[in-house]
């Protein structure tokens, strides 16, 4: 996966910097340069490179450092923190801890970001694991939503709820989620239109479907190839609803995905699953910490992925 | 005399330390942007280069000089080397008494259906007859979604249903457009990633067989470093895979969610940068009117604000 090739640049550089044999001001700077690079690369952005950096440069104090003191390993825990700030408030990992007797899921975020195909592709992973999911297509917009919804749910068999003639995607949300509750489903997953931050009345529109159908957990999608503008688009999902975990999706692309670390920033939660191709079992669960680990070239900690 | 005066007049050739510090300052600044890394090194190397022993004024500051010489550079690339005239050509076809086709390609989700509809609309305002052809037949609802714009722009649409060889769809719709006399094909095309081989083969069949007019791909300005590869491995692909002698590339880009990024415009710049084919269209927004023309000045003066 291509997540590991930024694993592998960022461990070849600290690697460099473990062989040579003074660890001084320059060596240190080189090898955070070739850092940078990398999660520049990766479409990390911008602003949370330069203060990772710089962070790092406050903490790891050179001179301070006793002789004899194993500094590679001071500066890889170091960027371990660095790197996994703000993974940890989220805290709402996998849905089905197996308290609640319902969950209701939504799912927002950009356009095109894969949120219809995840919508089934969560459905089904549950299904398999023997819960009773059923899907709700709360998307009015975009021509042709519900038919998506319906064939995907239809080659799942699991059971769906849309409209043709509705225009109002907050009723339609209601409407769906209770029927399906009375039916008895313990997982009820509300697909929505994708929407911008600059989109005022769409972002208003979600905010009263997320008033009206109550979710447990809200879910940002976004697509792995996202660059710059990730930070932004998810800070202001966040500002809106109560985004509760992240889905990155096109996973099996080239892109690096670091536009997920910005997001998972932003959003101060935690990515779940990703999703890797079109087909409806191409979906891994995924845990941030051994994630970031890999990502500064620690190596698989806990295994990297569920699968 | 005159030596003294030129001395004080400050005017030394510059040399690569001079302009480092400005050119490591633009970098970033292009990279905030949205501009791949990559593009963003190679285009401050060229713009070094450019700068490296020409004489220096000293009223003006290097930073302003290398701020010029980047603007120039960037406006080089944006402007496009050959033109297209779509609506010329669409003229030329019918003449010839045949359809002008124009294939929409890219990655998954980046907006070809939605774009192509707005391209259809754009066509009709300028009294073109046109067809859309369903060709992308694996993902659900993509047919229906084509229907769904196809009644309400009131033009034909063309579908052989889902799980068809696309290739063999477009060419049905091609034959059955010559027959109506309509003036443009529009294809639709599943997405695909750069790296999946049998679809970026099937894809290759789908440009041999029905030699498109025009070649459009479809890339969406939130797109980060992948900007690169995405169009890198598309006409890499297409020029592989093709069964002809003079393959046929991409010929042109259509950017979309334009409206989504602020100032952060880069990946037009990457795009361009990477294949060298002009931005035609910019999506900028969800209804049939939100399809523009790349403004390359505000595009330059938005990178280096
Ligand atoms: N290769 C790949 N394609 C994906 C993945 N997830 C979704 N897609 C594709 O991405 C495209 C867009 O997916 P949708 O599910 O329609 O996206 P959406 O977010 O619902 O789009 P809107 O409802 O228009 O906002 C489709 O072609 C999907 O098949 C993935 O993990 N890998
Ligand atoms: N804001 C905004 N949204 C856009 C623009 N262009 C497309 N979209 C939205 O992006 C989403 C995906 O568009 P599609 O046209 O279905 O994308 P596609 O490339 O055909 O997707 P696949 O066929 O699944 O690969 C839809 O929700 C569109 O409304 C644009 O210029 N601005
Ligand atoms: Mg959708
Ligand atoms: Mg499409």
């Amino acid at each position: 996966m291509v997540l590991a090739e930024l694993g592998g640049r960022i461990s070849r550089a600290l690697q460099q910097m473990n062989n040579s044999t003074v660890i001084d001001e320059k060596v240190l700077n080189e090898c955070l340069n070739e850092i940078t690079r990398a999660l520049l690369q990766s479409d990390v952005q911008f602003k949370m490179v330069q203060s990772m950096q710089a962070n790092i440069k406050k903490i790891v104090n050179l001179e301070d450092l006793a002789a004899g003191h194993n500094k590679r390993k001071i500066i890889q825990q170091v960027g371990v923190e660095e790197g996994c700030d703000g993974d940890e408030e989220g805290g709402v990992g996998e849905v089905g801890g197996g308290e609640t007797e319902e969950e209701e899921t939504s799912k927002w975020i950009r356009k095109g970001a894969g949120k219809t195909t995840t919508c089934t592709k969560y459905a089904y992973h549950y299904q398999r694991k023997g819960w009773k999911p059923a899907l709700v297509c709360a998307d009015t917009f975009r021509a042709g939503a519900f038919d998506q919804l319906k064939q995907n749910a239809t080659k799942a068999k699991i059971p769906f709820y849309g409209s043709y003639t509705e225009t109002d995607p907050a009723k339609i949300g209601v409407e769906g989620v209770e029927r399906f509750k009375k039916e008895g489903c313990d997982l009820i997953i509300v697909d929505t239109s994708g929407r911008h931050k600059q989109e005022a009345a769409l972002f208003e529109e979600m905010r009263q479907v997320s008033e009206s159908t109550n979710p447990d957990l809200v879910i940002f999608v976004m697509d792995g190839s996202i660059g710059q503008a990730a930070y932004d688009q998810a800070l202001a999902f966040k500002q809106s609803v109560a985004v509760g975990a992240v889905i990155v999706t096109k996973m099996d692309g080239h892109a690096k995905g670091g536009g997920a670390l910005s997001a998972v920033s932003a959003t101060k939660s935690p990515i779940i699953f990703i999703g890797t191709g079109e087909h409806m079992d191409e979906f891994e669960a995924f845990e941030t910490k051994p994630f970031v680990s890999r990502l500064l070239g620690l190596g698989d900690l806990h295994g990297f992925m569920d699968k | 005399f005159s030596s003294v005066f030129s001395s004080v007049a400050g005017k030394a050739a510059l040399d690569k330390s001079d302009v480092e510090p400005a050119l490591k300052a633009l970098k970033e600044r292009l990279m905030t942007k949205n501009v791949a890394e990559e593009i963003a090194e190679k285009l401050c190397e060229s713009v070094s280069a450019s700068l490296l022993g020409r004489k220096h004024g000293s009223f003006t500051r290097i930073s302003s000089t290398v701020q010029v010489a980047m603007e120039e550079a960037l406006t080089r690339i944006l402007t496009p080397k050959r033109s297209i005239d779509i609506l010329r050509d669409v003229h030329a076809a019918k003449e010839q008494g045949r359809p002008y086709v124009i294939v929409f390609v890219g990655v998954n989700g980046v907006g070809k259906s939605t774009n192509l509809a707005k391209v259809a609309y754009w066509l009709l305002q300028h009294d073109a007859s046109v067809m859309l052809a369903a060709c992308d037949t694996f993902r659900s609802g993509a047919v229906e979604q084509l229907r769904t714009h196809a009644r309400r722009l009131q033009v034909e649409l063309f579908e052989r249903g889902y799980e068809k060889d696309p290739a063999v769809v477009a060419n049905d719709a091609i034959r059955a457009a010559v027959r109506n006399k309509t003036d443009v094909v529009l294809v639709d095309t599943a997405g695909r990633m750069q790296d999946n081989e049998p679809l970026m083969r099937a894809l290759s069949k789908l440009i041999n067989l029905n030699g498109p007019d025009l070649v459009l791909f479809v890339g969406e300005a939130l797109v980060g470093n992948d900007a690169v590869d995405q169009l890198s491995k598309f006409n890499q692909r297409l020029a592989d895979l093709s069964t002809s002698a003079n393959p046929q590339l991409i010929d042109g880009i259509l950017l979309t969610k334009f409206d989504t990024i602020d100032d952060k415009v880069g990946a037009a710049l990457s795009m361009v940068y990477t294949s060298g084919a002009p931005i035609m269209f910019v999506g900028c927004g969800q209804t049939y009117t939100d399809l523009k023309k790349l403004n390359v000045k505000q595009i330059v003066r938005s990178l280096l604000k």
